[in-house]
């Protein structure tokens, strides 16, 4: 065992780990927080995709200890103040949101896209998640999705 | 009178849940005093076996070790056919039969514990081709014949139309097995509440079927039985069919507290159904107008080593053979056969979706060599209001089809494929190169 200071949704915390655990383990069972999937455990999927120091990571791919000292955002920390993130506006908006098992990670992957690219274009936005998959979709609604949330934080107004 | 839902953009009532990550999907869900479960899988296709449990059992941090012994009620479960074994008793007819399950107080525990499980196969005789699993000599999969079932059609003269036809197009398509890959790999959770009732908490398609059939194995009246589905991660029909369900409840009897299994998707792969592989011989012969005479088909479908829906999915194919024409002479034999492969059930589109390999590559080689094009010799024969189909169903209601061949047609004359694939593609390289680079500077 080990005891790691790790800043998870803007709090600083404390927590042992195994040195065996991955960085997954560690957000679904030390913290609880469940929000993050595991879908294959091997990186192809997406769905435990988190921000690592503002960069989006697979959490089944990152040891737990790789993660001492740095800041992990999952998706219960991108809504601000209790309200919910543009990105998470639009996807329901869109209907963007089918079983909800890729979502996530979905939204995090668009997270990461939209704070490097305020501006994507489609084929932007099919690359910035095309690390994630959705059996249910077809990709469409999500793409859309990101569209929608990428001119709404422009216009905020609107 | 104004609608409510018709025509309006109507939000989902999960969504909310679902982007905030509040969602529970049943490997998110944690009871107090939880034990766990891992399930021994057979690496055969087709054997008899022993089993030995008392090493694993003997493990500190496992409770114990379920085998067919501990089904208390009828070890079996199916949704037509009750021909799977909820743990098989002697006999594996597949690799990836659930034999054992290992319940302990760890995750860890239980998987380790999996290795010390003795297993003894004496092989069987295993069969992998359909077609040598209908033979009369076949190793029998169920004790029975293999063919599981068999649909015919027969309208008009099929071998009259062939000697009157201008043109014949003979050919056999093959589809292979496809897995559903839903994202939530299989998992769930069973209790026993106070007042007796034994809950099982998964992710299911048929919260009902599941209730007669945990209710059968466990002996009790379905009444004493409650299914809860929570949130599910995708399905596609790959949810039709139990998995976990009565290990989970026959465990959480037996031990008297919570037990919570989660698969991953290696052996989410292994645990469920795939769709049907189908080969399809098929004889179409036409006028020199392109107006189809005649279809005979024979269809055989791959159940593997369980039934599942193979009936209602090889009727289906046997259905849409004919693809969405007007034939007046047809002859269809559709079969389902039991081999020691993967076994197939329900998925996307059900018997529906393998045809269209066949009949439309038969329409296209039929308009070839008639100098026909393609969407002239579809426009001739294509269903429409009215239509007969080779089962004799009047179609009376919706068929749009004329419109979708319009619109794929202008489609594909006002906008011919960018070239911008191959770009992206190249992007997509790149992009992983920028990927590997980023691991290797900040991973440490």
């Amino acid at each position: 065992m080990k005891t790691i200071n790790m800043k998870i949704n803007g709090t600083e915390r404390q927590i042992e780990i195994d040195e065996n655990e991955r960085l997954l383990d560690v957000i679904r069972e030390g913290f609880h927080l469940t929000g993050t999937k595991e879908g294959c455990g091997e990186g192809e999927c997406g769905v435990c995709s988190v921000l690592l120091d503002g960069k989006l990571v697979n959490a089944c791919m990152i040891m737990a200890f790789q993660a001492a000292d740095r800041e992990v955002i999952t998706i219960e920390g991108v809504g601000k103040d209790g309200g919910l993130d543009p990105i998470q506006q639009a996807f329901i908006d869109t209907g963007a949101v089918q079983c909800g098992f890729c979502t996530p990670g979905m939204i995090l992957s668009a997270k990461a896209l939209l704070l490097k690219n305020p501006t994507p274009s489609k084929q932007e936005i099919r690359r910035g998640i095309s690390g994630n998959l959705c059996r249910c979709t077809g990709y469409e609604k999500i793409v859309e999705a990101v569209a929608l949330a990428s001119d709404r934080m422009r216009n905020p107004e609107q | 009178m104004a609608f409510k839902v018709i025509g309006e953009n109507v939000l989902r009532v999960d969504g909310h849940t679902k982007v905030t990550g509040g969602a529970k999907y049943p490997a998110d869900l944690e009871m107090d005093n939880m034990l766990y479960g891992k399930t021994l899988r057979s690496i055969k296709a087709h054997a008899n076996f022993t089993i030995d449990t008392k090493k694993a059992e003997s493990i500190e941090g496992v409770v114990g070790v379920l085998t067919a012994e501990d089904i208390p009620g009828k070890n079996c479960h199916g949704v037509l056919f009750k021909d799977h074994e909820a743990l098989c008793e002697s006999k594996v007819r597949r690799i990836g039969d659930p034999m054992a399950v290992v319940i302990a107080e760890s995750e860890r525990i239980a998987s380790k514990a999996l290795e010390s499980i003795e297993v003894v196969y004496e092989d069987l005789e295993a069969v992998f081709d359909p077609e040598e699993a209908m033979k009369e000599d076949a190793p029998k999969i169920h004790g029975v014949d293999n063919t599981v079932f068999h649909f015919k059609i027969r309208r008009g003269d099929v071998e009259k139309a062939f000697e009157e036809a201008a043109v014949i197009v003979e050919d056999t398509y093959y589809t292979g097995a496809v897995d559903h890959a839903f994202l939530q790999p299989e998992a769930g959770i069973a209790y026993e509440e106070e007042d007796g009732t034994l809950t099982v908490v998964a992710a299911t398609q048929y919260p009902h079927f599941d209730r007669i059939d945990i209710a059968g194995a466990l002996g009790l009246e379905e009444e004493q039985v409650r299914i809860i589905n929570p949130a599910v991660g995708g399905a596609f029909g790959g949810r039709e069919d139990l998995t976990l369900q009565i290990h989970l409840a026959v465990a959480a009897k037996k031990f008297q507290r919570p037990v919570k299994m989660v698969y991953d998707r290696k052996e989410s792969f292994l645990a469920h159904c795939k769709r049907h592989p189908i080969t399809m011989h098929c004889k179409t012969a036409a006028d020199k107008d392109g107006k189809l005479l005649a279809l005979k088909a024979r269809i055989v479908g791959d159940t593997g080593a369980y039934a599942s829906w193979a009936v209602n999915v090889l009727r289906k194919a046997g259905v849409h053979i004919t693809g969405p024409y007007e034939i007046p002479n047809v002859w269809v034999d559709s079969y389902a056969v039991y081999t020691n492969n993967p076994f197939s059930g329900a998925m996307r589109g059900f018997g529906a979706t393998q045809p269209p390999i066949a009949h439309e590559q038969q329409m296209d080689r039929i308009a070839e060599k008639l100098g026909m094009d393609p969407f002239t010799i579809r426009r001739k024969n294509l269903f429409s209001l009215g239509s007969k189909t080779a089962t004799e169903q009047v179609l009376k209601e919706s068929v749009p089809l004329g419109r979708c061949l319009d619109a794929l047609e202008a489609a594909m004359n006002e906008k011919p494929l960018p070239d911008k694939d191959i770009n992206y593609l190249e992007d997509l390289k790149a992009q992983q190169l920028k990927k590997e680079g980023f691991w290797n500077e900040k991973i440490r």
